[in-house]
């Protein structure tokens, strides 16, 4: 099920946009990027905690301001081109 | 209004810089229309040159400030050279990583495909290891008469391809459900229109964008067939409730329009916005001023991996504007808005060694495509006017 | 709509401009007395306004009879005696070396490394002309320290002209005057309302374009077949139609070579050019400290060197 619960701003939108890509960006990096490669690696490996909690605390962040509605075992999902923000349970 | 499908947005359209490497001018097929007048099987990008010119790109970050970038691969056959292409997508990742360059936010890795080896392990592989990255589009031109027509293999018994690449699509769709395809629209081709790109749909491919070539192709009486095969096409649309879950880009709402001469003035074309790198380290302003894609004029080179950009080379481009290249009927032209231009065609086409000169080849079918379109238009309109009334 | 007509009575007739004349000449060839006589009919009939380009050498008998009783400028290098409307002077040296004469324009053709090392030559004998227009050869050459420098010294001649001006007297140079009496573009127009006539008897947008081996634009004996000839024009100019350095020459053959179009001038030729247009800027402001001063010329401040910067960041 998808209900639609919520919208943000296009500035909103965009900070966590680029998170996402980030994310990705960094998940294929790290199929590919090996310990061999020390500095890279470690690099890496920082990039993607630091990227993890800032994904994070954007939706915990929003959920606070906008008070958008929880399900048991559902979780939020964003359409990036309406930036309108869907629970999926 | 949600009752017709909308084309989807292009990938961070106008903010990306379009980067294309031209990795090998050889193709398995040899498309009658293809404008790549001088393919060859020699031309080959080492890694040495990708290397450079990715060096060169990512350490010149002030003079590529767009937030985005598409790497886009083509050829020829791009998918001909996937070991190359899997080694640049791989460099490009660490050294837009290690550099902290802006780009590795947002990035796209595109290509365009004639299909034929999509299923194999080595692009499978890359598939695999890119798939958030990928905007991958298969040409496929309509039923097998139509597509067979023109996409046949190198060699003198002109076999059509159809079957080859048709065996793929359902992996493609599967892989990028929301994909679309590129039909090109020759004057041969205008007589099958109709069937192909609802077949096209019958295969699950829910976009189709297609065009009709820029080249001064079409003969006489063109026009009327051109224009009787997109009656049937919208009168099938319509009648079968396709635009439901499907759209063709020569049916396009707000086209046929004047333009104004001030608020309407911008270039149709992204030549000298975008970049093309070929095989000897050559920068060009599109991978239409190369030399294999013109026939008459010398390729117009702004630059290489070696010496970098030559500025001044790319002014003409960047502040070319509609008006300033168009001939005075097409500024006074009433259905002006769609129609569009190809820059390189343009000087290929020019009378002098110019980008200012505007092809008008395309004239009688874009007027055909805009009667067609209004019909379109107004009968989905109506029916559906007529659905809620009831 | 032509106006002028240019005749290269010689593959060496002096280069007056950009171009180096001495390029690419096989042999030294005269027009033939005929194609000289059709040309000055043609330049009849299109009531086109003559002007002869002259070589370094004397002119048989039949030509100077030709040229002397026809009603023309003419345009002849300083080292020979010929009677000229227009004198160009070939570097400092030669520059150091002629007589003066009043009533001719001078052209000073020269290097930006030897203007930069001797532009004082200027300010010492700026005095006995009445109009210099200077040339220099290597416009694309310049470089950012190159552009700092030219503007340095243009604001020097500024506070030369400005004293010559104050004490009543009248110079024209070109880099600096000339911006102050336009108020409208004033470029070369070769193409436009310029046409050049070869001595193989074919018509090239300029002598520039005869010398780099370009296609002919049309001979006397069919006349003109200027393909594309709109893009000479001003309005069809995307960078130019919007700019107020209405002193520029617009080189089209600069702009050919740098750019590949012929509308579209090089950063170097728009920068030289703003430089210039600032400091007549600043000589204006410099005499109306003074004096009042052409109280209807306007000169506005801006913000750019470049006014491709503009329509980019648009």
């Amino acid at each position: 099920m998808k209900k639609l619960i919520g919208k943000v701003t296009e500035e909103e939108k965009k900070e966590i946009q680029t998170l996402f890509e980030r994310r990705n960006g960094l998940n294929e990096l790290a199929k590919i990027l090996t310990a061999d490669n020390e500095l890279l690696y470690e690099k890496l490996v920082k990039d993607i905690g630091e990227t993890s909690l800032k994904f994070q605390g954007w939706w915990d962040r929003m959920a606070k301001q906008y008070n958008w509605e929880r399900a048991e075992n559902g979780n939020w999902e964003i359409d990036f081109e309406s930036c309108d923000i869907y629970l999926v349970y | 209004m949600d009752l017709i499908k909308k084309s989807l947005e292009e990938w961070q359209g106008g903010i990306a810089k379009s980067i294309t490497f031209i990795v090998t001018k050889d193709c398995q097929l040899a498309c009658k229309y293809c404008y790549l007048v001088g393919k060859n099987a020699k031309e080959r990008m080492s890694w040495d040159v990708a290397k450079k010119a990715i060096d060169y790109i990512l350490s010149h970050e002030d003079e590529f400030k767009e937030e985005s970038v598409v790497w886009d691969f083509i050829g020829g056959e791009p998918f001909l050279e996937i070991d190359l292409i899997d080694k640049i997508c791989d460099y490009l990742k660490m050294e837009m990583f290690r550099l902290n360059h802006h780009w590795f936010n947002s990035y796209r890795f595109s290509f365009s495909t004639n299909g034929l080896n999509y299923h194999c392990e080595e692009v499978q592989n890359f598939i695999k290891k890119n798939i958030n990255h990928l905007s991958i589009g298969i040409t496929i031109d309509g039923t097998k008469q139509k597509h067979d027509l023109n996409r046949v293999y190198k060699g003198n018994d002109e076999r059509g391809s159809y079957d080859d690449v048709v065996r793929n699509i359902p992996l493609w769709l599967e892989q990028f459900p929301n994909s679309s395809t590129k039909v090109t629209i020759s004057s041969d081709d205008i007589p099958y229109i109709k069937e192909s790109v609802v077949h096209l749909m019958d295969l699950g491919i829910h976009e189709v964008n297609i065009n009709c070539v820029f080249e001064d192709v079409w003969k006489e009486n063109d026009d009327k067939l051109f224009e009787q095969q997109l009656l049937e096409l919208a009168d099938h649309i319509i009648d079968n409730d396709l635009y439901k879950e499907n759209t063709c880009s020569f049916f396009t709402e707000f086209i046929g329009k004047p333009l104004d001469k001030e608020t309407d003035n911008q270039n149709w074309c992204g030549a000298g916005k975008m970049l093309s790198i070929d095989a000897a380290g050559n920068f060009y302003p599109c991978t239409r001023f190369a030399q294999y894609s013109l026939r008459d004029k010398d390729a117009w080179i702004i630059g290489n991996i070696h010496t970098g950009i030559n500025k001044n080379l790319l002014r003409p481009f960047l502040t070319l504007d509609r008006c300033t290249q168009s001939t005075q009927e097409c500024i006074d032209c009433e259905i002006a808005s769609g129609c569009a231009w190809c820059q390189g065609e343009n000087y290929d086409a020019a009378d002098t060694s110019t980008v200012y000169q505007r092809s008008t080849a395309i004239c009688k079918m874009h007027k055909a495509r805009v009667r067609a379109n209004n019909y379109y238009w107004n009968k989905l309109y109506n029916k559906l006017s007529n659905l809620n009334a009831l | 709509m032509m106006k002028y007509l240019v005749i290269l009575l010689s593959d060496q007739s002096t280069s007056f401009c950009y171009y180096n004349s001495s390029d690419n000449i096989e042999e030294n060839k005269l027009m033939p007395l005929e194609t000289l006589r059709n040309a000055i009919k043609y330049a009849f009939m299109e009531d086109l306004f003559i002007q002869f380009v002259l070589p370094p050498f004397s002119l048989p008998k039949e030509y100077e009879d030709i040229i002397t009783s026809t009603k023309a400028s003419i345009i002849a290098p300083s080292s020979t005696s010929y009677k000229a409307d227009v004198m160009v002077v070939d570097g400092f040296l030669e520059l150091n070396n002629i007589e003066i004469l009043k009533d001719v324009s001078y052209v000073l053709r020269t290097s930006k490394k030897d203007f930069f090392e001797h532009y004082e030559e200027i300010t010492r004998r700026i005095v006995e002309l009445s109009r210099l227009n200077i040339v220099l050869t290597d416009i694309e050459d310049f470089k950012e320290d190159d552009f700092i420098l030219y503007k340095q010294i243009l604001d020097e001649f500024a506070c030369c002209v400005k004293d010559i001006t104050l004490s009543g007297e009248t110079i024209q140079l070109n880099i600096l005057t000339d911006r102050l009496v336009e108020n409208e573009m004033n470029n070369c127009n070769a193409g436009c309302k310029t046409i050049t006539l070869a001595p193989d008897g074919q018509f090239y947008i300029c002598p520039a374009f005869y010398y780099a081996k370009e296609q002919p634009v049309g001979n006397l004996e069919n006349g003109l077949m200027i393909k594309n000839s709109h893009l000479y024009k001003l309005e069809y100019a995307p960078l130019c139609r919007e700019c107020d350095a209405y002193q520029c020459k617009r080189c089209v053959y600069l702009n050919k070579r740098l750019t590949r179009e012929v509308n579209t001038p090089s950063k170097e030729q728009c920068v030289v050019s703003h430089i210039e247009r600032n400091a007549s800027s600043f000589l204006l402001l410099s005499i109306r400290e003074h004096i009042i001063f052409m109280p209807k010329t306007e000169i506005k401040e801006i913000s750019y060197l470049d006014p491709f910067d503009n329509i980019k960041n648009k």
